[in-house]
């Protein structure tokens, strides 16, 4: 377990308090913190985005069940990943499951090892996650402070133009160029041309097409 | 009986006459209500007002303070009339005032003096006619085997008169081959005999001569059968002579009024065709006739005796003596198919009889086969039952193993895992009992249960035996303590069928309006469960046949559920039924079991 895992949050969602219970006993014996939810209603309500973690639910609830949870935490267009238990494997479930990106799909009674590791690997890919939205958050905040023609500009400069095309394409002097330039290169901190592009790129792809 | 009858032309055109002397017997006082006038009219109320209008115009003049109205009956119409007492006056023929006079106490105050009859007492005779040519007919007597034409058997100159005549000669109308009853009018009779559709037909007298007087018939193609000669009767006659049409008061008629009528009819001249009123005639002939005839008045004085019946109802009887054999022919027939399908019958019921015992005797099969059948459907919810006490086990017990071996534990954790760990196996140890108790076949137990336990428990058996279930809302409204005595599987086989239903009834809606309510209550000496599904409900045709063994709308079911459901419930001493919900789409499925307190 890594520092950087250290305050990820463990989601437990099941409608059986004696099976919720062993869950939270499990994942406590290695160290991992918890929070137990009795239905998918009761999780939504407590739910705060930001912490890495995973969700581990039970697929079939009274209520809410456990895949139309899925279906609106995506439409919320949260990446906490998803761990399903079941009762039973239930083949079109588990496709309809894994189609809404699950994490995994465990059968009760499952090995304790099998959802540790897939508790770990779930919480990583929740961290890697986080860290890639918070960076694009940042490179999304740095890109909002240019003017729009700073915005064309900086967008010409990472694809490599030199200033003389610029100019001519924008249909401004040179020197006009040179001066936005230096403008995007203090407002988004950046060194280089390449260093802006991988700004650009990652607060969005499709920007550079 | 018809005005037909009363001799001359039926035209009676009454002179006006004389009033002074009426007005003196008549004061001025009595102007208030019309005096009524009964009159028998066969021949329809046009020719009854025109023959009798005169009358009326005469005493209106007599009487002019008083208003007279004239009003036609049949006979039996101015019968009713008399009866009521809706009269003041009734003009009608001899015979029937005779047998009004007996009945209702009608008083004549003045008989019709027609022409051409010896005396108002001897003016209404019958003819017997026949052609001419019919030698073989001469008497009354020589009618026997032939056929008849008369008028009606009411009749008077037209039947009666002339059937007293038949008599004295020892001739009955059962003697007759045929005795055509033709009706009006009278000519018919004439026309019948010149066609030889009848041998002899009764005719009032002088009818003959005024057919011919007109001209329709020739006098001396007819001849008349046993005629009379009567000195001052210019017609040809086969019967005595009867008194004339009388005019007869009721006994509520005003004495002075019909004193009053008397004198002015007596007073009234004679018509052109030289009718008038003349002083009452004695109708003792008609009573005679009457009596000789055992008819109208005299009718009780028929003979009963049962020689004197087979005498004159021989045809009668023989007839009836046919029917009786042929009834006997046909009741012994009908003995025999009765007992042949009585037979059938028996075999039927037996068969049937037959086919119930293999009924009862599966029952208990079909009874296994539907729990086996549920269980197979439940195995899905089976499995994840048992899967929730395994896995948590598992994970305690995994967890325990981590942690010995990590150090990372405490009493208290060891304590906590235990307590889970024995917990959950005394439940999945529960849950398999369940299950074989329940799929166990097995003879019926009746147990005590709090009524809502059961219901729960069948609630828990089926949560979650589909993938998605319904969410089942119990509603206990039952009295504190509500206990049934039951065979709990059996109830919980109930109760899981109509979950079951109420479940795939709500297959293609949304989860959250997929709510199964299950109400509890008391109803009269019956606890009351109610399963109410919110599915698209059943066509009323479908919904008749619920409950019938094999009748299913699901394309998978085998349509026991219900029927054995019924069976269990009514075993118990309950009804299941169900309603279409009131204002809403879906289902209700109701069933009662008999409150504990009720049970001895």
């Amino acid at each position: 377990m890594t520092s950087s895992l250290d305050q990820a949050l463990i989601h437990i969602v099941d409608d059986d308090a004696a099976l919720r219970r062993s869950l939270v006993f499990l994942l406590d014996s290695v160290g991992w913190r918890t929070q137990a939810h009795a239905s998918a209603e009761e999780f939504l309500a407590a739910y705060q985005p930001g912490v890495p973690g995973c969700l581990v639910l039970d697929i079939r609830m009274p209520g809410m069940s456990g895949l139309e949870l899925q279906q609106v935490l995506r439409a919320q267009g949260r990446t906490l990943p998803i761990i399903f238990i079941t009762g039973h494997g239930d083949v079109a479930l588990a496709v309809q499951a894994m189609k809404q990106e699950a994490c995994d799909f465990l059968e009760k009674p499952f090995k304790d090892q099998v959802l540790l590791d897939a508790v770990t690997q779930a919480v990583r890919r929740s961290a890697r996650q986080l860290a890639a939205e918070r960076r694009h958050d940042q490179a999304h905040a740095l890109l909002e402070r240019l003017s729009p023609r700073e915005r064309e500009v900086a967008l010409r400069v990472a694809h490599g133009l030199p200033n003389k095309l610029i100019a001519r394409e924008l249909d401004i002097s040179e020197k006009t160029v040179h001066v936005h330039r230096q403008h995007v290169m203090e407002k988004t901190h950046t060194g280089s041309a390449a260093e802006l592009a991988r700004l650009m790129l990652r607060a969005d792809p499709a920007d550079l097409d | 009986m018809s005005t037909a009858s009363v001799r001359g032309h039926p035209r009676r055109a009454l002179f006006l006459a004389v009033l002074a002397a009426v007005l003196a017997y008549f004061p001025a006082a009595h102007a208030a209500a019309p005096v009524r006038i009964g009159v028998l009219a066969f021949l329809g109320a046009e020719v009854a007002l025109s023959t009798w209008s005169p009358l009326v115009a005469h005493l209106e003049a007599a009487l002019p303070e008083r208003r007279f109205v004239l009003v036609y009956y049949d006979v039996a119409g101015l019968r009713q009339a008399v009866q009521q007492q809706a009269l003041d006056f009734v003009i009608t023929n001899g015979g029937q005032y005779a047998a009004l006079e007996s009945e209702f106490g009608v008083s004549r105050i003045a008989t019709l003096d027609s022409p051409g009859v010896p005396s108002p007492s001897q003016a209404i005779g019958s003819a017997v006619i026949a052609r001419a040519d019919r030698r073989d007919l001469n008497a009354l007597a020589d009618l026997k085997g032939k056929r008849v034409a008369a008028v009606g058997e009411d009749a008077f100159g037209g039947f009666q008169v002339a059937w007293r005549e038949f008599r004295r000669q020892g001739v009955e109308p059962e003697n007759f081959a045929r005795l055509d009853f033709v009706g009006f009018p009278m000519p018919r009779i004439v026309t019948a005999v010149a066609r030889n559709q009848a041998d002899a037909g009764i005719v009032r007298a002088c009818l003959l001569e005024e057919l011919a007087r007109d001209g329709a018939i020739r006098l001396a193609d007819f001849k008349v059968l046993s005629p009379r000669r009567v000195e001052g009767f210019a017609c040809g006659l086969s019967s005595g002579l009867y008194p004339d049409w009388p005019i007869a008061t009721l006994r509520h008629t005003d004495l002075r009024l019909a004193k009053a009528v008397a004198t002015a009819l007596l007073s009234m001249p004679a018509s052109p065709t030289g009718h008038a009123w003349t002083v009452p005639a004695d109708y003792r002939t008609v009573h005679d006739l009457f009596r000789d005839l055992q008819i109208g008045p005299y009718a009780y004085l028929r003979e009963t005796t049962l020689q004197a019946l087979a005498r004159r109802y021989w045809p009668f009887l023989l007839l009836f003596f046919a029917a009786l054999a042929g009834w006997v022919v046909h009741t012994v027939r009908v003995e025999q198919q009765v007992h042949a399908r009585t037979a059938a019958l028996r075999d039927a019921l037996a068969q049937r009889d037959a086919a119930e015992a293999g009924m009862r005797a599966h029952q208990e099969q079909f009874d296994h086969l539907s729990r086996l059948s549920i269980l197979g459907e439940l195995s899905g919810t089976l499995a994840h039952e048992l899967n929730q006490p395994l896995a948590t086990i598992a994970n305690y017990a995994q967890s325990l193993v981590r942690r010995l071996d990590s150090g990372r534990y405490t009493p208290e954790n060891l304590a906590e895992a235990s307590r889970e760990i024995a917990a959950q196996a005394e439940r999945a140890g529960g849950i398999v009992h369940r299950i074989r108790a329940f799929a166990r076949k097995r003879a019926a137990v009746r147990e005590r249960r709090p009524l809502a336990d059961l219901v729960r428990e069948a609630a828990t058996l089926f949560d979650g035996m589909l993938p998605n279930a319904p969410h089942i809302g119990i509603a206990d409204r039952l009295p504190p303590g509500a206990q049934v005595e039951a065979d709990t599987l059996q109830i919980e086989q109930v109760l899981l069928n109509l979950l079951k239903n109420a479940a795939d009834a709500m297959q293609d809606l949304p989860s959250d309006t997929r709510v199964i309510d299950v109400t509890l209550e008391r109803e009269g000496r019956n606890y009351q469960i109610a399963v109410r599904d919110h599915g698209a409900g059943l066509a009323p045709a479908s919904t008749q046949h619920l409950f019938e063994p094999f009748f299913t709308t699901k394309p998978d079911g085998m349509g026991l559920g219900l029927s054995i459901c019924k069976t269990i419930v009514e075993a118990h001493g309950g009804r299941l039924w169900a309603e279409a919900n009131a204002g809403a789409p879906g289902m209700t499925f109701i069933f009662t079991l008999p409150a504990d307190d009720l049970i001895p």
